[in-house]
């Protein structure tokens, strides 16, 4: 289920085919990614360039940064519909607020912060403890968002991000862009969530089974907040970065992130239905993802037919990941 | 509260909420803008609006009663009024062939999903899903920018009245009659035992996979009938026409007191719910309000719906157990 090695006394060898085995999907993901981009270097040399990757692995963060919130919500059996909102409303509260009082960012920053939190936290609590669906409480509190937003801003605002965020974004530490770094820490706490806590183990438990995991002596609700509110920050961090990183901020920025952020967990071989998966093939999904679309521009077709291969990778992703699950 | 607990089992509280939220919100557009309500044409344009809603929750109903989820539809929609806008002019394509086309287009979109459905161990959302990014892109290719328009016979035959009431409200009273006449049918009763419990239904001799397969194929043909009147009644296209109908549908079987969970459901109950959602504009205009405000109550209410069904639903079980 999980790549933790997790079986010390049995031989190495065994060890390593049952590894292989138990993760097949994430390594058939990493070998999708692994594909495509050699079909990009085929099709053009400069595909492959040092350049060209780290650009593709900079549009790559933005579902990266969202994916390990919406990992650990499918991996609870649940799910955030509420994602592109937290991520617009984020991006746009932010330019506003920053741009009006311009000495203020960091206190701004962390007022939005404390909203994606509080957006979290009822999301997690009307799951947990008022036993509503996740699918329906986080679409509900999307149209919430939304509405606000909306209202807050008349409607129709492109705007700009606070010129500190935007060079700190692009800025370079130790030769990678800060907005790598950002991934970067996101990645180190999603492995450190899923392998090395307490809190990992639980969600992998409730995610399996839920009665299971109470009987076990796990506070299932108060667990169950976590995604949400992980999901909910990190919606807002992608919001914030994409808007650093394209310099502008706009009311449609978070639609393709409902779907890129659930398919990228798909394609990295979770179940659904909770209780499989891991971040890691996450990252591979949203490499596939962000691979199709540049494949896609290379070969000069449009966002119709971007939507038609996503489609088709979805759902051959999600039946390779239902094969392993028949075969255990 | 013990006192409480058998009045609420034998009122099904449930089923009562719809229409509760419907007289208090008619009563407060009422109370405040009547001619909002009752006035002239508001009829039409109600059912107008209600129409194509009404029909795709019609369909969402008996999906989520499977424990299922359809969020194709909305790029089905999107690909009918995009195939309608870009083929009303085409020479040798009369009206007939053009809908007999895309009702077959619904068939295959339906059979295709529902065979995946029926035969793999895919969740109904994640195919979905994946068949609304499919359609949305095939819609796209078709007609890239909102445009076109649609035939002038289908014009004339879905607008306008028939003895002197608007066509829509015929349309909104069929569904809500053919729903009543189905539900006692073999079919919805084989559709809810499926989702409550899978494996006893299947035990039981209920064909599982056939149903599955007629659920999403019904889908998917009221999508593209939906997608049929959207086209009338824009009089034009567009790729994104259908994204509405998805949230909205699934938001009007939640308002109408449906489990998402499967094994309940009242296409009638969803109908209200329509009503229900697209009051919520009308309320706003009255009481003078940014109209961006609609967005924020339609989500507000759909998590005030699924509080109350979910808590009674805990109250019950907790009361029976």
């Amino acid at each position: 289920m999980t790549p933790d090695g997790n079986t010390t006394t049995r031989g190495t060898t065994l060890e390593i085919g049952d590894l292989l085995r138990r993760n097949a999907p994430i390594f058939l993901s990493y070998l999708v990614v692994l594909m495509l981009f050699v079909a990009g270097v085929a099709k053009s040399t400069g595909f492959g360039s040092t350049d060209n990757i780290r650009f593709l692995a900079e549009q790559a963060t933005f579902i990266g940064v969202i994916g390990l919130g919406q990992t650990l919500c499918i991996l609870t059996g649940g799910v955030d519909l509420s994602v592109p909102w937290t991520f617009t409303g984020a991006a746009i509260l932010t330019s506003i607020l920053a741009n009006q009082h311009a000495s203020k960012l960091p206190q701004v920053l962390l007022l939005v912060l404390g909203l994606a939190i509080l957006i979290g936290l009822i999301n997690g609590i009307g799951v947990a403890y008022a036993g509503v669906p996740p699918i329906i409480m986080t679409l509900g509190m999307s149209g919430c968002v939304e509405g606000l937003m909306l209202v807050y801003t008349g409607g129709g605002i492109s705007s700009y991000p606070p010129a500190a965020l935007g060079n700190w974004v692009l800025d370079t530490t130790v030769g990678l862009p800060n907005l790598l770094w950002v991934w970067v820490f996101v990645f180190v706490v999603g492995i450190g969530i899923l392998n090395f806590t307490t809190l990992g183990r639980s969600l992998y438990a409730i995610g399996t089974n839920r009665a299971a995991a109470r009987l076990a002596g796990i506070n299932v609700r108060r667990m169950l907040l976590v995604p949400y509110v992980i999901s909910a920050v990190g919606g807002a961090a992608g919001g914030v970065l994409l808007m650093g990183y394209t310099g502008q901020a706009y009311l449609t920025m978070g639609d393709p992130y409902l779907f890129a952020s659930a398919a990228a967990v798909a394609v990295g071989g979770a179940s659904i239905l909770g209780g499989n998966g891991h971040y890691i093939g996450t990252v591979a999904g949203a490499f596939v993802l962000t691979l199709l679309n540049a494949l896609l521009i290379l070969f000069n077709l449009g966002t119709g037919y971007l939507d038609i291969a996503y489609g088709a990778v979805l759902v051959s992703a999600a039946y390779i990941a239902t094969q392993r699950f028949s075969a255990r | 509260m013990q006192r409480l607990r058998p009045i609420l089992r034998h009122l099904d509280l449930v089923a009562v909420m719809p229409y509760v939220y419907l007289i208090a919100l008619a009563l407060a557009l009422y109370l405040k803008f009547p001619a909002l309500l009752t006035g002239p044409g508001r009829l039409n344009t109600r059912a107008t609006a209600v129409f194509p809603l009404a029909l795709i929750a019609f369909s969402q109903t008996l999906a989520i009663a499977t424990r299922g989820i359809d969020l194709s539809v909305g790029g089905l929609v999107s690909a009918t009024t995009a195939l309608i806008a870009t083929h009303s002019g085409a020479k040798g394509f009369s009206l007939v062939l053009l809908v007999v086309a895309l009702l077959a287009l619904g068939l295959l979109a339906g059979s295709i999903t529902g065979l995946i459905v029926a035969f793999t161990r895919l969740q109904p959302f994640i195919i979905t899903l994946a068949m609304w990014s499919i359609w949305d892109g095939i819609a796209f290719v078709v007609l890239p920018v909102e445009g076109g328009t649609a035939p002038p016979g289908l014009l004339r035959l879905l607008l306008g009245n028939v003895a002197g009431i608007p066509k829509s409200v015929y349309g909104v009273v069929f569904l809500y009659v053919a729903w009543l006449w189905l539900r006692h049918t073999r079919f919805v009763i084989d559709v809810k035992a499926i989702g409550s419990d899978e494996a006893r239904a299947r035990l039981v001799g209920v064909p599982v996979a056939w149903r599955k397969i007629q659920v999403y194929v019904l889908s998917a043909v009221f999508a593209v009938l939906a997608g049929i009147y959207v086209s009338a009644v824009t009089d034009s296209g567009a790729p994104n026409a259908g994204d509405q109908f998805i949230l909205n549908s699934v938001a009007c079987v939640v308002i109408g007191g449906a489990s998402i969970y499967g094994g309940t459901g009242s296409v009638a109950s969803s109908i209200i719910g329509a009503f229900v959602l697209l009051l919520i504009p009308d309320l706003v205009f009255a009481f003078n309000l940014s109209s961006f405000w609609s967005v924020f109550f339609e989500g507000f209410l759909l998590l005030v719906a699924v509080t109350i069904s979910s808590v009674v639903i805990t109250f019950r079980q907790s009361g029976a157990g």
